[in-house]
């Protein structure tokens, strides 16, 4: 019970590295207030389950497109600014939602809100369902990035991220596409959140805090920015790492925040990335594999 | 002959600076029109009006026979006018290659329905190594853009502007911070672009490059044209002499 | 009362100006937005309050606490930051990641060197709050605001009188060119880490002697506002960040006393960032837009 306990909420964690991992990996847009979206797909589907009684596999799609929509507004809003003004503006969204959530009577205001249990064929969902559950969207959702990655989608983010002025001499709109990544990013932490609330059944602005949007950047960018594997290998090392290291609790932001720095400094692609030390070893073995084999090709980087 | 390009009247002012102060030219089909002009002269900020980058404070700009100015970039690129930057924009965490497939996608990035094609497909590819072929990148092609030297950046751009498949093609100071064995290459490129049939400006600094590849010139000072003619016209022009020639070893000192 | 408020207010924004003139200065030779100023604050803090807590001479705290947190704003700078932002092609979250990581850090340190508690500052001053009227002035409000005063004046004249100050300018117009007039970045660098550091310590001392408390979280709304303020005043322009601080301050304040609790004070600064790049991309006061 413990183990999938901690297993669904690593899963939580996995599906938003993997969803900010769009925005920031992909589309190189410094997007810092993640929670937020979180958040706003978890009260849409609170509310629409504990307080107008619909269904949790309805509130489902509806936290998804809620969110994306939102998203969308406020990309299309925050567009215009670039790295580090887009930076403090998401930071700034962040901030904005997670006031609202506890100021607003309808979202419990400082009470925070109480979910009920969804049922599943009439059955009350348990733990292990929901580790289901979030199994099945984590292979959709790697699915879905990997399917774009290899679209024209995929090319336009990786000229953006590189470079506007030359992604825009080739034809792509980049506003339109930056707000597409913000859409898409937003939604599935939407989705997300929507298991996270009903998982929980209680919660409360706090989940949502600017503090939460750091640890899942923490994730992405020690696993490595811009490839699903360092999402999620990311999102398992941080999200494990406190429940192995039970007598760290203390330490644990530290840890947390010490890892950034350091990963930061000596590696900023990532544990992962494109080009990291565990990465070049990697494909260095591949290669005198494929030397012994005789294949005598140039081992390409994935 | 064909126009190709035709600037009427162009302005543009940034704050008091009046970077461009009403220019006209045209560019006729199938010729190689050189830019030239001292530092500041206005010749970059023309090519950023022309390719949408800046909104031109007045005039008007038309590409064949339609009003362009003030349309956003990626129309300028999907309308057929491709250009490459004098500071070389790679793109750089990614393939040579796909640098080049890239570019090919030009009329692909319609939105969200961008995500069900395939960017990769065996034509495209092809089609992308043939442009890589031709312009001496093959051995690179799945270099990342960023490892590289510049002289191979040069061409990635002049590639990347081919596969767009333009009208107009517009090549900012494509020799510039480049070894004199790198700019042959690059010459040899244009040349050959030239023979066969495809429209160019080309802004470039060094006078015996632009007399040798250039149709005619354009002298530009002070966001004015101030002569226009064949090499040898430019070359015997007194003014340009003053404008141009006088400057050219403050440039030197200046690189 | 209005004038009362508008007293509060003032007070309150050149506190912030003060937190924020750190990371301005910053973002204005690294191009890096340092929320780990909002560290420097609760060390600063928590410094001033160890010094006079031994010492109870409240100008030596404030003095030897900025000049501490300062050089240790050095040393971030110069075996943290600098190595991260002198290698080719850095993305520009990664410096902002790497403050983060920072702050985390501090604000957790202090906690379990010092505990989780709130401390009392303690300052006593000997005379009374002056009364004009109904208006209160009390006697650390002035003391904070002359003492704000006269940082902000070394800070002008370091800035516009000296010949570190004209590094520091050419430095944050454009750093290349500085470089190749040979104006040498690492003292411009390391001068806004010092003054950087140091302003945002005695920030946090005001704040400490002002709430009458000091304690580990003490930086985490100032590291969120501050980065509104410095974005308001159109990052990296002193100025601005003393005009953004002021209006934050007094939005804060009038905000609170007339609307009631609508919205929680520490989002309005975000709320009033929002509005304001939205209708004016490149902040409140920009130097020009390139």
């Amino acid at each position: 019970m413990y183990f999938t306990v901690v297993a669904v909420n690593v899963g939580i964690f996995v599906l938003l590295a993997l969803s900010l991992n769009i925005i920031i990996g992909y589309a190189g847009q410094s997007a810092m207030g993640h929670a937020a979206f979180f958040g706003i797909g978890a009260y849409t589907s609170a509310l629409m389950t504990s307080t107008m009684g619909i269904s949790f596999w309805i509130s489902l799609p509806v936290a998804l497109i809620v969110t994306g929509i939102i998203g969308a507004v406020l990309g299309l809003i925050s567009i215009r600014l670039k790295d580090d003004f887009l930076a403090i503006t998401t930071i700034g969204i962040n901030f904005v939602v997670v006031a609202i959530f506890q100021y607003s009577e309808i979202f419990g205001a400082s009470l925070g809100m109480t979910v009920s249990k969804p049922l599943f064929f009439g059955v009350k969902m348990t733990a292990p369902m929901y580790l289901t559950l979030i199994f099945i969207l984590i292979v959709l959702t790697c699915l879905f990035i990997n399917k774009m990655n290899k679209s024209w989608f995929g090319l336009a983010l990786a000229s953006i991220r590189n470079d506007e002025m030359a992604a825009s001499s080739l034809g792509i709109d980049v506003n339109k596409y930056k707000v597409l990544a913000f859409t898409l990013g937003t939604a599935i932490a939407g989705l997300t959140g929507a298991v996270y609330a009903h998982f929980m059944t209680f919660i409360y602005s706090s989940d949502f805090a600017f503090i939460v949007s750091i640890s899942i950047i923490s994730m992405v960018v020690v696993g490595g920015i811009g490839t699903i594997k360092g999402a999620i290998f990311g999102a398992v090392l941080l999200g494990v790492a406190p429940e192995l290291f039970r007598f760290l609790a203390d330490y644990r932001m530290i840890v947390y925040g010490g890892l950034l720095v350091l990963m930061m400094r000596f590696q900023p692609q990532g544990l992962l990335g494109d080009n990291s030390f565990i990465m070049r070893n990697i494909s260095k073995i591949f290669a005198n594999i494929k030397k012994q084999k005789g294949g005598g090709q140039n081992a390409g980087n994935a | 002959m064909q126009e190709m390009l035709r600037v009427e009247k162009l302005k543009m002012h940034f704050g008091g600076l009046k970077a461009i102060d009403g220019l006209d030219l045209v560019v006729h089909d199938k010729e190689t029109l050189g830019i030239i002009g001292p530092n500041g002269a206005g010749k970059t900020t023309l090519f950023n009006c022309i390719c949408g980058v800046y909104k031109p404070t007045d005039g008007k700009i038309f590409l064949k026979d339609e009003e362009v100015q003030g349309k956003e970039p990626f129309e300028m690129a999907r309308k057929g006018v491709a250009r490459t930057f004098q500071i070389s924009k790679p793109l750089r965490d990614i393939s040579i290659l796909d640098n080049v497939v890239a570019a090919l996608g030009i009329n692909e990035y319609t939105g969200f329905g961008s995500i069900l094609k395939k960017s990769h497909k065996k034509e495209i590819v092809d089609k992308a190594l043939e442009i890589i072929e031709r312009t001496g990148l093959k051995e690179f092609k799945d270099k990342k853009a960023r490892e590289v030297s510049l002289g191979y950046l040069r061409r990635l751009e002049i590639a990347r502007a081919l596969a767009i498949n333009p009208l107009l093609i517009m090549l900012d100071e494509p020799c510039a911070g480049l070894s004199n064995f790198a700019i042959n290459e690059v010459i040899d490129l244009v040349m050959q672009l030239k023979s066969e049939g495809k429209t160019i400006v080309l802004i470039e600094h060094n006078l015996p490059i632009s007399m040798k590849v250039c149709d005619r010139l354009a002298v530009l000072n002070f966001g004015q044209k101030i002569a226009e003619g064949t090499p040898k016209e430019i070359q015997a022009n007194p003014q340009v002499i003053e404008a141009y020639l006088g400057e050219e070893d403050d440039d030197h000192v200046n690189a | 009362m209005l004038m009362q408020q508008l007293v509060n207010g003032v007070m309150i924004g050149s506190v912030y100006a003060l937190t924020a003139m750190g990371a301005t200065l910053i973002y204005g030779i690294l191009r890096i937005l340092d929320i780990a100023n909002a560290a420097a604050y609760a060390i600063g803090a928590y410094l001033g309050w160890y010094i006079y807590s031994i010492s109870h001479n409240l100008l030596l705290a404030f003095l030897l606490s900025m000049i501490l947190t300062g050089l240790i704003g050095v040393v971030i700078q110069k075996y943290i930051y600098y190595p991260i932002i002198s290698k080719p092609n850095v993305i520009p979250i990664v410096p902002l990641i790497t403050s983060v990581g920072l702050f985390t850090i501090t604000g957790d340190l202090i906690r379990l060197i010092l505990g989780p508690n709130v401390k009392e500052f303690g300052v006593v001053f000997k005379s009374g709050a002056i009364k004009i009227g109904k208006l209160i002035i009390n006697p650390e409000w002035i003391f904070i605001i002359v003492l704000t005063a006269v940082l902000f004046a070394i800070l002008w004249f370091i800035l516009n009188k000296t010949r570190l100050g004209l590094a520091w300018r050419a430095t944050a117009e454009d750093s290349e060119i500085a470089k190749a007039m040979g104006v040498n970045t690492n003292i411009s660098m390391a001068l806004s880490y010092i003054l950087g550091y140091g302003f945002a310590a005695s920030a946090g001392i005001m704040v400490g002697m002002l709430y009458n408390s000091i304690s580990p979280t003490m930086g985490d709304i100032p590291s969120y506002k501050m980065l509104a303020i410095i974005v308001l005043g159109g990052l990296g322009n002193p100025v601005g960040t003393v005009v953004a601080g002021l209006i934050i301050g007094l939005a804060e304040t009038l905000v609170s006393a007339y609307m009631g609790s609508i919205l929680p004070r520490d989002a309005i600064a975000f709320i009033v960032l929002i509005f304001v790049l939205l209708l004016k991309p490149s902040g409140l006061v920009s130097k020009k837009s390139a």
